[in-house]
């Protein structure tokens, strides 16, 4: 289908697509879920700025003990960039598993991660990192981190005039693994659950643990009793199941035509404990 | 699609099932609500306007109020179609005393038709019970 008639601005500056946005323009940067959505009469804006252009915006650099990606990199961007491939491998492994190779090169960090489909896969690893989004409008600039920033599903903490400028990562110190598990749907790529897993080993014992999942229920989360038990822990495979065997505890699983709210439930138990196997096995 | 859920609302049972039949309310509490017309006894004329992301449709339709027990039991009759679709549902909602305040126990099935049940089916449940949590909580707040 052909989607309705809308104006398309592409503005060289970040102040001159704030100020269409303060206009009440729609932001596009990769346009793998809205031209779709477009296409299929699903949203129809009135008028559409294109964020693709503000190359000041595609960047993935060390400042300040962090790594900062700039919101209009691709996830090819993240997951070819050997800075963050070194130093944040769980990103470039999650950037690695979306959709198919010609939504990876369009789609965008920013784009995907304002989108907040529940079934998306930056979330879950957004939130492992504990990483921080830089949020900015015409006259304000603020940071929010991941937890708070993921709403509900298609709903984040950012205001129609705002756009999302950068992603703040940590850089892993070494005894830390991490890895990003999913199964995806196989049409789509997306998660029908995805886990994060990042570890940390301090003298034999899990000394930080972060597990995060997505596609199980409108929100993705931090899985906060699994982490607690495992904390402390050597990681043995019996420590490794009964952590993982929590995640999905007390959750309101969705359900779909492709994964009943009890499958994915199962789903979210068995990706955890093969992300927190392999974060583990990533320690040494 | 089954939909079914419970929520707390700090109200005792007889206010909280007043204030779900009150038009004034529930146009505050309805997500995308731009206005509810009585129509006649238990009957209503409904529009939305919903928002998501980059979702957007507006709806129309039909709200009934039936098998009116108070303050412990009605029945909610929906119908309402829009450019993205069509909604029908059907549900029973319950209210009990509750610590202080009312749990309200819904239990309800819904069909979704049209261009968002064809191309939309993963986006269906989540949305659903979003609009759902919203409702609660504007409902709640509105208590306040």
């Amino acid at each position: 289908m052909i989607a309705q008639k809308f104006e398309y601005t592409a503005p060289r500056t970040l102040d001159e697509a704030l100020h269409l946005l303060a206009a009440g323009a729609k932001p596009l940067a990769g346009g793998m879920s809205l031209i779709p959505m477009m296409k299929l009469r699903l949203a129809a804006p009135e008028h559409l700025v294109d964020l693709g252009k503000l190359k000041d915006l595609n960047y993935v650099h060390e400042a300040d003990g962090a790594l900062r990606i700039g919101a209009t990199a691709t996830h090819t961007d993240l997951e070819s960039s050997p800075i963050l491939r070194a130093k944040c491998p769980l990103l470039a492994e999650t950037a690695a598993a979306i959709g198919d190779v010609q939504v990876r090169n369009m789609g965008t960090i920013g784009g995907s991660v304002a989108h907040a489909d529940p079934a998306a896969d930056y979330p879950a690893a957004l939130q492992a990192l504990e990483a921080k989004l830089v949020l900015k409008g015409s006259k304000s600039e603020r940071i929010v981190t991941a937890a708070d920033f993921f709403v509900d599903a298609f709903t984040t903490s950012l205001q129609p005039s705002e756009i999302i400028c950068e992603v703040i990562v940590p850089m892993e110190t070494a005894g830390t693994g991490t890895s990003y598990q999913k199964m995806p749907q196989p049409a789509s790529g997306f998660a029908i659950v995805g886990v994060a897993a990042r570890v940390r080993r301090s003298a034999g014992k899990i000394a930080l643990v972060r597990i995060a999942v997505t596609g199980l229920s409108n929100r993705a989360y931090r899985a906060a009793a699994a982490e607690q038990t495992l904390e402390g822990k050597v990681g043995s495979a019996a420590e490794t199941q009964n952590a993982a065997a929590l995640v999905s505890q007390g959750v309101d699983a969705n359900s779909d035509l492709h994964a009943s709210a009890e499958f994915r439930r199962h789903l979210a138990v068995v990706h955890a404990a093969r992300a927190l196997t392999v974060a583990l096995a990533r320690t040494a | 699609m089954k939909v079914s859920g419970s929520y707390t609302l700090p109200l005792p049972p007889e206010r909280a099932y007043q204030m779900m039949q009150d038009p004034e309310v529930l146009t505050r509490a309805i997500p995308g609500c731009q206005g509810l017309e009585k129509m006649g006894e238990g009957e209503y004329h409904l529009k939305m306007k919903m928002v998501l992301a980059s979702l957007s449709g507006a709806f129309e339709g039909s709200v009934r109020i039936t098998d009116q027990n108070p303050p412990s039991s009605f029945r909610l009759v929906v119908a309402g179609s829009g450019r993205i679709g069509f909604v029908e549902g059907d549900g029973l909602l319950k209210l009990s005393a509750a610590d202080g305040g009312t749990e309200v126990s819904y239990e309800g099935d819904a069909q979704v038709g049209g261009t968002i049940a064809a191309v939309g089916q993963r986006l269906i449940d989540g949305t659903a019970k979003m609009m759902i949590k919203k409702f609660f909580e504007k409902l709640a707040e509105a208590a306040g």
